[in-house]
């Protein structure tokens, strides 16, 4: 049963993602010296109705996409270049408005205070976990079975919980008075935290955010790294330990080659989910205090619904998508090669 | 290769570490739920609940509609999964496996449609679903958690057929099957991990919304979500009965977590053996 | 495998189907809705028969029994009329008030108070100042009355209001010697210094530093408002002498706390709860604001507005309640005003006085009951609300620049943190609707 659970664990979302890559790659080695790409499909790949098989496949995806996402994004951008406050929503009113949402948010300084603070929270998040979760995935391959099940046990535990639960159960944690953590702190000695404030101030703040964020997504990444790690052949380190490699040699010269497409593709959509991360903020303290933790999405939340400018919500809306494709057009040129490589 | 006794011990330790930083939070919040009012409100924090009481559970299930809403979430999350699976079978299919024009850009808008923001679109899906008189209802949610879990649903999706040898398929066609045929017979099997781990990932994503349906279902339609963070509101700091409410949310989750994982295991072995 | 995509399909044709009833279910209803009121309305004769009535309550709003008895009352009058309630959270409330107002989906509605202008300038609702006589409003209180006028026009009928009354501790109070309750601030201050100095005494008032309603009420006293107009723009009223003369009594009685975080509120964590450990000797609070019976019985607690600088009158508060509007898009206005009258006649709203509220009207007030209205009515006249602007509800919002401001003030400089709530209050008032 041990082995089972966390077996599976590793071959949830990304064990294919990182076989894939290895595959691609694989492919692109073996059969890259001018294979031409018509003589690649199999023999069946003649009739009309074969031809057309791949668009039929796609449509209701394309149909879906189009529909249920396409449409809310055009209107998101329509809805950015009008003024739409309470009364134009009450009163069904369209009115136009140009550029102004824009030029108004673009000279905001609380607007540019807020992407910078959002790249950076980004940043710093993604690191932590990327770096904390690469070294839980190691612990995990190295682990004996018992202590490797009781440490998946944590992970699954971590993972399963819903955001919005967890959310509560860390402002649970962190209460000023009765929380646990203020009372750990002060019987370890660190009185003065007895009955200290979490959410007073931004850094304060941002520390129980950020250990949420950590904590919830880490499972993630570990499990996949474990699950990467187990697709290197024994043999590979044999071999570098034969020829005397040390562990560093080892991680830099055996595993990191086999683990960069895990690596890519995890930082990939944790760059994305962090960055886009919504109720955890929200819910510790609505990106207070003093606005000092918004966030592009929650910064556009506050601003549209929340003060009901619907138009400047929306361009903040639109602006957050553009910096996020700018921070991904990295990943984007690399995933697309690696396409042209298959 | 002999390791001295600290080196054998130490990443046991840290694993005793890690494992109580993880699954702490989720115990503390269970605990909290069994314990009496005065235990939970103490100085000095009770770690087992002894005196454990369901007090917190009956004010948490006793919301008015609480039934509804449990029902309205696992509908619309069980069929946006669902939907969702379907719908990304099919298009993984074809660029995992098929070579066409706009292959590339499919790829690419996969990929992007991953980024969508969604907390800060709602605006534009409720002024849709109002356009077109579909509000109150569970048919505008469960269509948008479907779009909302769809691309990253495609995106593992191809991975694991991609994983497939296209040997495998090749030669149930050499032995006469149509590629549909061995689709079902060779792909699909193998594909059971796959479709587990994205359908969890699915039942998440929809079991979590909050934001979407907070506006657009205000008076019928309403999911767990909107429960839970009404219990922050109505019952202050009132944490028995805030934990007891987080545990109910949690809990479909947890179960799911487990059962899946083994259905997983399962249906890899099965296409292996196959295979 | 087979038989799970099959499945799989079959789940996907259930949902077009189920996809294709909704919307005939929906657009039947609202044939049906539309047909109903043309015959209703040419006839004078009231038959709301077949019609359903869609009433939005907050939660926790209307008193026990209530609902149910307004429901009964009106169902009885005109036969074959439905009266449906829904009972709405606050978290969110003002963009979903917004979205149902724009939808038509609710026919009588609570708002809070302090938003009703902000909601009628959007247009959502209706004017019935024509209708005020038959609804009583002769007799409305003018100070609750007052929240529901925007350029002249009446948008919605005062319901309750309620306020903050100071609840003591009575075994701390004897402890300390206390007899009576003070009369003024000056004898409120003695009282509190006793307190402080008797055993067992936590705080003699627990206060956080963000409780802006009970800086509100001290500011109403001295004259003073929160925002007023000066010529075509809005500006903040923290800088103003009033301000600061309101605030020296403010940062007098947070000084007696020590508890009370100087950037905390009163909901978190909830001053009842910090009240209900028994070794707090008084809190500003609400009727509801009481700690669970199980940790302080009901008859150890004793009320009394907060004291004003003479014995003549008490210190100012602010009253938050709720009105009763009609949406504009209602299909069925007269249905609507009907309810109201119903659910604001003497006998209704006697109920809401009896569950210890103060009804809109001064008449009704001797059918409050308690021990904590009794003294929440005392200071309900002199009582005022906040600006009546339609972004006000927009000053309110996270972060609240009055908390910020009262916060600043108790830590640093007056004039820097009055004028920065200024600046803040100013743009979200003059901000573009």
């Amino acid at each position: 049963m041990a082995v089972h659970s966390e077996r599976v664990q590793t071959q949830s979302p990304d064990s294919g993602k990182g076989a894939v890559a290895t595959i691609e790659t694989g492919a692109a080695r073996g059969g890259g010296s001018g294979t031409p790409k018509k003589s690649a499909r199999p023999a069946d790949g003649r009739s009309l109705g074969s031809r057309f098989a791949p668009y039929l496949l796609l449509l209701p995806a394309t149909v879906a996409t189009l529909g249920l996402l396409g449409w809310p994004l055009l209107k998101t951008v329509l809805v950015s270049f009008q003024n739409l406050n309470a009364r134009q929503l009450v009163q069904h009113l369209t009115e136009w408005n140009g550029f102004e949402n824009y030029t108004e948010q673009l000279s905001d300084p609380e607007f540019w205070s807020v992407t910078g603070r959002s790249v950076a929270f980004t940043a710093l998040n993604v690191f932590l976990i990327m770096v904390g979760g690469a070294l839980v995935g190691l612990l995990l391959n190295r682990l004996g079975k018992k202590m490797r099940l009781l440490l998946s046990i944590g992970l699954l535990l971590a993972w399963a919980m819903p955001v919005v639960a967890s959310t509560t159960v860390y402002t649970w944690l962190f209460e000023t008075n009765f929380g646990v953590v203020n009372w750990l702190l002060d019987t370890l000695g660190w009185h003065s935290m007895a009955a200290y404030n979490w959410t007073g101030t931004q850094y304060s703040t941002f520390f129980v955010i950020l250990l949420l964020l950590v904590w919830g997504s880490i499972p993630f990444v570990a499990f996949n790294m474990y699950a990467a790690l187990t697709t290197i052949p024994k043999e590979l380190y044999e071999a570098a330990r034969m020829d005397g490699a040390g562990p560093v040699k080892i991680f830099t010269a055996v595993m990191f080659p086999n683990l960069k497409p895990f690596f890519l593709a995890t930082t990939f959509l944790e760059v994305i989910w962090i960055f886009k991360a919504f109720t955890q903020i929200y819910a510790i303290k609505a990106g207070g205090p003093d606005g000092l933790t918004r966030t592009l999405p929650i910064h556009a939340f506050l601003e549209g619904s929340g003060r009901q400018h619907y138009g400047t919500g929306a361009a903040i809306a639109v602006l957050t998508i553009l910096i996020l494709g700018v921070l991904m057009a990295y990943y984007f040129r690399i995933i697309l090669k690696q396409e042209d490589e298959l | 290769m002999r390791r001295s006794l600290i080196g054998r011990t130490w990443p046991n330790v840290i694993a005793v570490v890690l494992f109580v930083f993880f699954a702490f939070p989720v115990y503390w919040m269970i605990s909290t739920a069994f314990k009496p009012t005065k235990d939970i409100v103490s100085k000095t924090p009770v770690f087992i609940p002894f005196e454990a009481t369901l007090e917190h559970f009956k004010t948490a299930v006793n919301v008015p509609k609480f039934w509804t809403y449990t029902a309205n979430s696992f509908i619309v999350t069980v069929l946006a999964v669902a939907i969702s699976l379907v719908i990304a079978t099919l298009a993984s299919f074809a660029i995992a496996r098929m070579r066409f024009r706009g292959r590339k850009t499919f790829v690419l808008v996969i990929m992007a449609a991953q980024m969508a923001p969604w907390e800060v679109m709602t605006i534009a899906v409720y002024l849709i679903s109002r356009d077109n008189e579909m509000l109150n209802s569970l048919v505008p949610l469960t269509a948008f958690y479907m779009m909302m879990v769809l691309p990253f649903t495609i995106w593992t999706l191809r991975g694991f057929i991609a994983a497939v040898p296209k040997e495998l398929e090749e030669s149930a066609m050499v032995d006469g099957c149509t590629r549909t045929q061995a689709f079902v017979k060779v792909i699909f099997p193998l594909l059971a991990p796959g479709l587990m781990s994205t359908s969890l990932f699915g039942f998440i994503t929809a079991w979590n919304e909050f934001p979407l349906v907070l506006i657009i279902n205000k008076t019928d339609g309403q999911t767990l979500p909107l429960w839970l963070s009404s219990f922050q509101t109505a019952f202050g700091n009132d944490w028995g009965a805030t934990m007891a409410a987080s545990t109910l949310f949690a809990l479909p989750v947890l179960i799911l977590f487990v059962f899946l994982q083994r259905k997983a295991v399962g249906g890899l072995t099965d296409g292996a053996v196959k295979g | 495998m087979k038989r799970q995509l099959i499945a799989a399909v079959g789940v996907a044709a259930m949902v077009v189907g189920l996809a294709a009833c909704g919307s005939d279910a929906k657009k039947d209803e609202n044939n049906n809705a539309s047909g109903n009121s043309s015959t209703a309305a040419d006839g004078g004769k009231k038959d709301y028969s077949g019609k359903t009535l869609k009433v939005w309550l907050m939660t926790g709003s209307a008193p026990k029994g209530w609902d149910e008895a307004v429901k009964t009352e009106f169902e009885t009058t005109y036969p074959g009329s439905k009266v449906e309630y829904q009972i709405q959270e606050w978290t969110g409330i003002g963009p979903k008030v917004t979205a149902a107002l724009s939808e038509g989906s609710v026919d009588v509605l609570e708002i809070g108070n302090t938003q009703t202008a902000g909601y009628a300038s959007t247009g959502g609702l209706l004017d019935i100042t024509k209708d005020k006589a038959a609804l009583g409003g002769a007799d409305w209180a003018p100070n609750q009355s007052e929240s529901a006028i925007l350029d002249g026009k009446q948008y919605a009928a005062p319901w309750f209001v309620t306020n903050r009354v100071v609840s003591y501790n009575k075994d701390l109070w004897a402890k300390a010697g206390l007899t009576t309750t003070p009369k003024t601030l000056e004898e409120f201050y003695t009282a509190l210094d006793k307190l402080k100095a008797t055993q067992g005494v936590a705080d003699p008032i627990y206060m956080p530093g963000q409780e802006w309603y009970v800086y509100f009420g001290l500011l109403t006293s001295e004259g003073g408002k929160l925002a007023k107009k000066e010529g075509d723009k809005w500006v903040g009223g923290l800088s103003s002498p009033e301000a600061q003369k309101a605030f020296d009594t403010y940062k007098k009685l947070q000084s007696y706390s020590v508890l009370g975080g100087k950037d905390k509120d009163e909901a978190k964590p909830q001053q009842k709860d910090i009240f209900g450990q028994g070794d707090i000797g008084s809190i500003i609070g609400l009727g509801w604001e009481l700690p669970d019976e199980k940790a302080m019985a009901k008859d150890k607690i004793g009320f009394f507005p907060l004291p004003g600088k003479t014995a003549d009158k008490p210190s100012g508060v602010f009253l938050g309640g709720s009105n009763l509007a009609i949406a504009q898009a209602s299909k069925n206005s007269d249905m609507a005003k009907d309810f109201l009258k119903i659910a604001l006649n003497d006998k209704n709203e006697g109920a809401v006085a009896a569950s210890g509220l103060i009804p809109n009207k001064a008449s009704l007030n001797d059918k409050v009951v308690g021990d904590f209205a009794s003294a929440a009515k005392l200071a309900s006249g002199v009582g005022g609300i906040t600006p009546t602007h339609p972004n006000w509800a927009s000053v309110e919002n996270d972060p609240n620049p009055i908390k910020e401001f009262l916060t600043s003030a108790l830590t640093g400089d007056y004039a820097t943190a009055a004028k920065k709530a200024d600046d803040e209050i100013a743009k979200r008032l003059n901000a573009k609707q």
